[in-house]
């Protein structure tokens, strides 16, 4: 609680800058969250590496926070403030930015999936058990619903699920929830700290607020314990090629590096693995729901956010952040760009595209 | 897989731009089997409805093209489908023959519905080469537009047979059935009425036009939904079916009794496949 409230004490300051106003509402943003390719210097081309330099996390490097450009570290703390402090409303939160949809779009886009499906045959798999990784997963919405799919939908119990957030705190009630999901499904469910950008430096979940270490209510005597993984703690990796399924809902448009973040999915699938991703996208082909959908989120929500969990800024950060995310074609060409291969378009508009999900299979090399 | 090293400058485009950019149709060029030849102009655009009831309504599935990935999971699942059917058990085989994933073929957005889309785009596209041989035939004996015709369906539905999926096409007309696919149904029934009359060289452009391509929609469908349940040696009776009825055809009413069968058919199906799904009707 008192983490909370120093959290948006710290973002207050920041966010008060941003007041949304019809201006803001009718400019033109053809850019995305992330703007890796601009803020690099193209020729100063890293070393030898096929790698280009703005995949590669950079603290130091602007980035979109809503509609400010901060660094990518900066980034990276303030989304961990956002997270925390909703942590606990987020449900409500969900419910609000998308008229209760969000659940239709999470069952729709984990059906369409069909996670654990497999053919009838005497043989099973040669490569072995499904892997799942849910990364951005906070509460465990995604996951909760492919564990079921695959165990009890298509009657496959081997297949295994890794939760992974880059915040402790969302985690944390996501493993609290996952309590009351059978035994079988508790056991092939783990929980990994993780930022979506480096895979490579990952540790298994430590409770927050931690048992052992010293209570944010100290916060005068000791330092504030951090929700968001330090990737200095690292004890572990996401191997390459150990991934069957990656998916991400909800969670991309908050990256500071989002190319990093594909390539990383790339690295971590087997080949023939599937990235999917379900995201608030661009409704603009339909001119008038579009307008009355952005002044639902942008007038009615901070406020909503402000009176429901006295948390505007947060609120007020996750609708900038919407708006700020790429168009559903240059997203999926950004997943083209990190070596996926798409069927279709690549894509599909959910609710006339207030969402979308986009997939991308990772090709036999 | 290694990117090229040119992919900065490439997505530095690929956000400052408009969408219609040369890169990313050079990405998206699609398997297309039929060439592109002049027709007939005035086709008529099936406008495509929502595929279900949540889903944006502009977003009509690319009727015939497929990307190479679609076309390298289809080609794969294809061969499964006379023991497995039109279904997800043939996709995943599909896959592990490809070297790829039981989850690879959740990219495909209609699952098994893209399986029979490759099923028609693929039979119709193979149509072509099969008229050239009819041509050659031709050559001591010459044929009338209407025999062409005959001939050339007729080439379609042995195809069904080649395929081995005529003992899996009434679960397919069922899958066909369902609301959200019935629009790229018909619309690729219709595309391959236009290239049967095409390919038997019938280039009139009159209002005929439009009567004799549904004529033959019609005719095809009702023939195709015969040939399920023909029992004769190589199909005879189904020739003979599709005889009676293009002969019927030019009397009046002919083409619309077959029509009244054939949506009688799937409307039937469709009830059991929604009863089979729960839904009380
Ligand atoms: C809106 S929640 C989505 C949670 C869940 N997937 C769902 O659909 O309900 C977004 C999540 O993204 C996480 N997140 C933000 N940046 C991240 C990063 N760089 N790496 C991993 N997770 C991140 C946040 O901590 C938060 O839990």
């Amino acid at each position: 609680m008192a983490a909370r409230t120093a959290l948006r004490r710290a973002l207050r300051p920041l966010r008060s800058a941003i007041i949304p106003s019809e201006q803001q509402l009718h400019l033109a943003r053809p850019f995305s969250t992330t703007l890796p390719s601009r803020a690099a210097n193209p020729s100063s081309s890293s070393s030898s590496s096929s790698t280009p330099e703005y995949a590669i996390p950079n603290p130091a490097r602007p980035t979109h926070f809503g509609f400010e450009t901060v660094t990518e570290g900066e980034k990276r703390e303030r989304v961990a403030g956002v997270f925390t402090s909703v942590a606990e409303s987020y449900d409500r939160m969900n419910d609000l930015m998308s008229f209760g949809w969000h659940r239709i779009w999470k069952d729709h886009f984990v059906a369409s999936l069909n996670p654990g499906f497999s053919p009838l045959t005497s043989d099973t798999d040669p490569r072995g058990p499904q892997h799942i990784l849910d990364i951005a997963g906070g509460t465990g919405d995604i996951a909760f619903r492919m564990l079921h799919t695959a165990h009890v939908l298509n009657a496959n119990p081997s297949v295994r699920v890794t939760m992974s957030d880059i915040n402790r705190a969302m985690l944390t009630v996501g493993k609290q929830r996952s309590a009351e999901l059978p035994a079988s499904q508790q056991a092939a469910l783990s929980f990994v700290e993780a930022n979506a950008e480096d895979l490579t430096r990952t540790r298994p979940l430590h409770p927050y607020p931690s048992p052992a270490e010293p209570t944010t209510h100290d916060a005068h005597t000791h330092k504030p314990e951090q929700a968001f993984f330090d990737p200095a703690t690292a004890t572990g990796s996401i191997p390459d090629a150990s991934v069957d399924l990656y998916t991400v809902a909800f969670g991309i448009r908050n990256f500071s590096n989002i190319p990093a973040a594909l390539r990383e999915a790339h690295r971590v699938l087997k080949p023939g693995g599937v990235f999917a991703c379900l995201e608030f996208s661009k409704a603009d082909k339909h001119p008038l729901f579009n307008s009355l959908y952005k002044e639902w989120s942008f007038r009615a929500i901070p406020l909503i956010g402000q009176l429901v969990a006295a948390d505007r800024d947060s609120y007020q950060y996750l609708v900038e952040s919407i708006e700020r995310f790429p168009s559903q074609t240059e997203f999926r060409d950004m997943i083209v760009d990190a070596g996926f291969v798409v069927a279709g378009e690549g894509y599909e508009d959910l609710t006339g595209g207030v969402a979308a999900i986009h997939k991308g299979m990772k090709p036999r090399a | 897989m290694t990117r090229p090293a040119a992919t900065a400058p490439v997505l530095t485009r690929s956000i400052a731009t408009s969408p219609n950019r040369p890169t990313s149709r050079r990405k998206y060029q699609r398997y297309n089997a039929l060439q592109t030849r002049p027709r007939c102009s005035h086709q008529p655009r099936l406008s495509a409805i929502s595929r279900r009831r949540y889903h944006s309504h502009d977003h009509p599935a690319p009727a015939g093209p497929f990307t190479p990935a679609e076309a390298a999971l289809l080609s794969a699942a294809y061969h499964h489908v006379p023991s497995h059917g039109f279904t997800p058990e043939s996709l995943a085989l599909g896959a592990r023959d490809a070297g790829l994933l039981d989850i690879s073929p959740s990219i495909l957005r209609d699952g098994a519905f893209s399986l029979i889309r490759w099923h028609l785009h693929t039979q119709r596209a193979s149509l072509a080469g099969k008229a050239e041989k009819l041509a050659a035939a031709e050559k001591d004996k010459p044929m009338t537009v209407a025999e062409k015709v005959e001939a050339l369906t007729w080439e379609r539905l042995k195809g069904n047979v080649e395929a081995g999926i005529v003992g899996r096409w009434q679960e397919a007309l069922a899958i066909m059935a369902q609301p959200s696919y019935v629009p790229t149904s018909v619309k690729e029934l219709a595309q391959l009425a236009d290239e049967i009359v095409y390919l038997a060289g019938d280039v009139s452009v009159d209002p005929s036009w439009y009567t004799k391509r549904a004529s033959l929609s019609a005719i095809y469908a009702a023939a195709e939904l015969f040939q399920t349940t023909d029992q004769s040696p190589e199909f005879r009776e189904t020739r003979a079916f599709l005889r009676r009825r293009l002969d019927e055809a030019s009397q009046a009413g002919g083409a619309m009794r077959s029509i009244g069968e054939w949506i009688g058919f799937n409307a039937g199906a469709a009830v059991n496949v929604l009863r089979s799904k729960g839904v009380r009707i």
